[in-house]
């Protein structure tokens, strides 16, 4: 008696969640009458591990490729990018004006804010005005001189000096506040009212839950590309493992998967997109003191490293050797004629007896010492030290590791006081200058190698240069000069993998979303099939 | 009842806590300016807006500065600005806290209430069949991390039998509202509640048990078979009450762990809950959401086993008169 009601309630309990989720539905298509196709998604859910990225605003968002993401649905910029250029967002031409040394806009005449407000030139002028004021981390302005408006829907935005980098890092990735709003608005931070997020983005803001992790969007019917696609998009957070059963179930349309469940998938109706490359681990030498500040040196170990091993082993084939450039092939800036330091042990050893050594009973030994280096490390690459330690053994060097919490590395490598180092960093997707700033630049993720004089002209040049095949040809310069001055070596790029349902059309940006976010999830895709603007 | 001795003391173990609190995350190593905005930010953010932070953060003032200014604002209720969440840290913790409640508070009370039970029919009868089973059953189960019997729990009844939600703790803009949206609540919190309970539940029936065992041959319990008290009469009201007493000291320590224990049950079922935002706090090094959490779990503690003095003194008159 007593279990058949425990029986029933739980029943009772189940069918009506199960009726829950059936009423809500998770992404039902209906065929357009027309054209067969569908018209339309009702609701495409979008997962991740982490789930909450911060208030969707440009200054709530947390400082992260997702958190960026989740605020551009809302807010768009001048220009935007699709799989292969710049694409007209607010602005439907610009041009640059090489003797005045700005960009002239012009904007679309028929945008309006989510309130129903018309957006102008002067939302751009202020945008820019409240930038100086309170930055926005994730876009530096601070190569702007001014912003003119010449009428309500053209406006010039003037730089101190030709700014290659404009479109990429400014033009495509400052968010356009409305002026009526933000103009009285002192502590952006702390700026949480519903009117912090109205944009005029392809999507509206109408529910976010930190706890939950959760976000919930509606589509802008009166958006200027055209009704979105997705009625209704939803974020969510959901343990990474569990990510391909939800994904099959139904009850997600898109997730992040681990390498691993690659095979799990591939044979189910699933797609997957395989992002660009935009992370490297790298093999930091400390070039500041002996043996690594010669340059025989470091060639001579780029050659005793076998990097295809590293990937076979270390992340089980899902990777690509790295380019002694830096670049990966993916990029748009790639060289692929830089010299290759193909894994050659003869070589490596011909370079470190160049570079003083030579050999007593199987030890490189210089001036009486022994080649014996200490290899910093964090947890994540273990395996890859281990590799390390077994490949530069076979050459004579005696590698002790150190493994030690991420912030102590990253703190230990910024002061210089490492011998060898191991180390990642993503953004080698976005505009080179981000690139140039990993050779030159302060940062501890940077080789901060200015040794050579052509090297830093080269990277000061391209900056300038607004020419786009100019910049490419200097840009390849660049890549042959690091790979033979080897300041660093690029040991693999991880794969990352994206699977979705395939409703709607996802690709990879070229150059990363906004700010150059490496993530299948450009706003296009969710507001015309193909993603491609008309 | 001296209350206010014990309150004095309480009072002090507050204060040394906070200044702790205070003093701890500070002392960790690292830049934390690099650790509360991530790699990629600051490498594409400017020199200036780096310093502008590092102001802003008070991270240039010095320790006692930084002291000062803590109490001044913790004295008003203002447990400072997370910058990893960009939202007032009263506000975050607040937010995560009736979950982890609902969470750990009700696989606290299972878990003390069927030790309790169990660990009393269990002693009662020891060296029987079912004493056997129990016994190694639970310690069996004690000696599984929680987290991985919540993986085996979740991949049996929520991948394979699909009769669980995969995660969260409820169905997210489903519209429900009301009853309904109880039981999908409660719904998502079986598989949590019922891994943290099992793997919990070992320690309060190994005491109870024990204690059990030890009382079965008290005099009170021959007088009480004497009297002809009916034999589930002695085990619950008899002994029972002894029982209770060293199960009712678990809580307290149990209190304790109420927040850490479930951090990996947190993780595996993407559960929201304080576990996981000290997880990122500690993350992200950022410390004003640190330090707070921190205060919230010593106040819980603290007051949790000032409660536990009291039920204590309840079900045990004679402390009432102990000196």
């Amino acid at each position: 008696m007593r279990s058949k009601k425990i029986k029933f309630s739980f029943l009772l309990l189940f069918s009506l969640v199960l009726g829950g989720l059936l009423l809500t539905g998770c992404g039902v298509k209906e065929p357009d009458a027309a054209t067969g196709h569908p018209s339309g998604i009702e609701v495409y859910t979008i997962a991740d591990a982490a789930g909450d990225w911060g208030f969707p605003s440009p200054y709530g968002h947390y400082d992260r490729g997702p958190g960026i993401l989740r605020m551009s649905f809302l807010f768009d910029t001048l220009v935007w990018r699709d799989a292969t250029a710049y694409v007209p967002a607010l602005a439907e031409n610009w041009e640059y004006l090489e003797e005045e040394t700005a960009y002239l806009f012009e904007l679309r005449p028929d945008v309006t804010w989510h309130d129903g407000e018309p957006f102008t030139a002067r939302d751009v002028a202020f945008t820019f005005r409240y930038l100086k004021e309170h930055p926005y981390s994730m876009a530096d302005t601070t190569a702007v001189a001014a912003v003119e408006v010449l009428d309500d829907y053209r406006v010039i935005i003037k730089l101190h000096e030709p700014f290659a980098p404009f479109l990429a890092r400014i033009a495509g990735a400052v968010p356009i506040l409305p002026e009526h709003i933000w103009q009285s608005v002192e502590n952006p931070a702390e700026y949480s009212q519903p009117e912090a997020v109205i944009g005029t983005g392809p999507y509206k803001l109408a529910d976010y839950n930190r706890e939950q992790g959760s976000y919930l969007y509606l589509a802008n019917e009166d958006y200027y590309l055209g009704e979105p696609l997705v009625k209704q998009l939803r974020f969510v957070k959901l343990n990474p493992q569990l990510a391909g059963a939800a994904l099959l179930r139904g009850e997600i349309n898109y997730t992040p998967i681990p390498p691993e469940m690659l095979d799990e998938l591939l044979g189910q109706d699933i797609s997957i997109v395989k992002a660009d490359y935009d992370f490297a681990v790298k093999l930091m030498f400390n070039h500041t003191k002996e043996p690594f500040s010669g340059k025989e040196f470091r060639q001579g170990l780029a050659y005793a490293i076998n990097r295809q091993e590293l990937v076979d082993i270390a992340k089980r084939g899902h990777g690509l050797a790295g380019s002694p450039g830096l670049l990966s092939e993916t990029s748009p800036w790639y060289n692929g004629g830089v010299p290759a330091y193909g894994y050659d042990q003869d070589r490596a050893l011909a370079l470190f007896e160049k570079a003083g050594y030579h050999y007593e009973n199987g030890k490189l030994v210089k001036d009486g010492k022994p080649a014996m280096f200490t290899l910093l490390f964090d947890p994540d690459t273990e395996r890859e030290a281990q590799l390390l330690e077994k490949q530069l053994e076979e050459v004579g060097i005696e590698l002790r590791l150190r493994s030690v919490e991420t912030k102590t590395r990253d703190s230990l490598v910024s002061d210089w006081q490492f011998d060898l180092a191991l180390l990642g960093h993503g953004g080698l997707g976005t505009d080179p200058a981000f690139y140039t700033q990993v050779i030159v630049g302060p940062s501890f993720h940077s080789a901060r190698y200015t040794a050579n004089e052509q090297l830093n002209n080269l990277i000061k040049d391209q900056l300038k240069t607004m020419d786009r095949e100019s910049r490419l040809g200097l840009l390849k310069k660049i890549q042959e000069i690091y790979a033979e001055e080897m300041p660093c070596l690029t040991l693999y790029y991880p794969d990352n993998y994206f699977a979705h349902d395939g409703q709607v059309e996802l690709f990879n940006t070229w150059q990363g979303v906004a700010t150059g976010v490496p993530l299948p999830l450009n706003k296009l895709s969710f507001v015309q099939r193909g993603g491609i603007p008309q | 009842m001296k209350w206010h001795r014990g309150l004095t003391g309480y009072g002090i173990a507050l204060l040394l806590i906070i200044t702790l609190n205070f003093l701890l995350p500070r002392l960790l190593p690292g830049d934390p300016l690099l650790a509360i905005y991530g790699e990629e930010a600051l490498l594409t953010m400017p020199a200036e807006q780096q310093a502008l932070l590092r102001e802003k953060l008070g991270l240039d003032g010095s320790l006692v500065h930084q002291y000062f200014f803590y109490w001044h604002n913790l004295l008003q209720g203002d447990l400072g600005y997370s910058y990893s969440y960009k939202a007032p840290v009263a506000a975050v913790l607040l937010g995560a806290l009736p979950w982890t409640l609902l969470l750990v508070g009700t696989s606290l009370l299972l878990s003390t209430w069927l030790g309790l039970i169990l660990g009393l029919e269990s002693g009662w009868r020891r060296g029987k069949t079912l004493d056997g089973v129990l016994l190694t059953g639970l310690v069996f189960l004690g000696g599984i991390p929680d987290f991985f019997l919540g993986m085996l729990l979740l991949i049996f009844f929520g991948v394979t039998f699909k009769l669980f939600p995969l995660s969260g703790s409820m169905t997210l803009y489903s519209g429900l509202k009301g009853f309904p949206l109880v039981l999908d609540i409660l719904w998502h919190l079986v598989l949590p509640v019922v891994s943290l309970t099992l793997v919990r539940l070992s320690g309060n029936y190994l005491v109870a048990r024990n204690t059990m065992i030890a009382t079965v041959n008290e005099p009170f319990i021959f007088t009480a078979k004497a009297k002809g008290v009916p034999e589930a009469g002695i085990r619950y009201r008899h002994a029972g009450k002894h029982v209770l007493l060293p199960v009712v000291t678990q809580l307290g320590v149990g209190l304790g762990r109420l927040v850490t224990g479930s951090l990996f049950i947190e993780m595996v079922f993407s559960y929201p809950g304080l576990g996981l935002l000290l997880r990122r706090a500690v993350e992200a090094r950022d410390y004003p959401l640190l330090t707070g959490a921190a205060i919230l779990l010593a106040l819980g503690v603290l007051m949790g086993s000032f409660l536990v003095e009291i039920i204590y003194s309840r079900i045990d008159p004679r402390l009432k008169h102990a000196h």
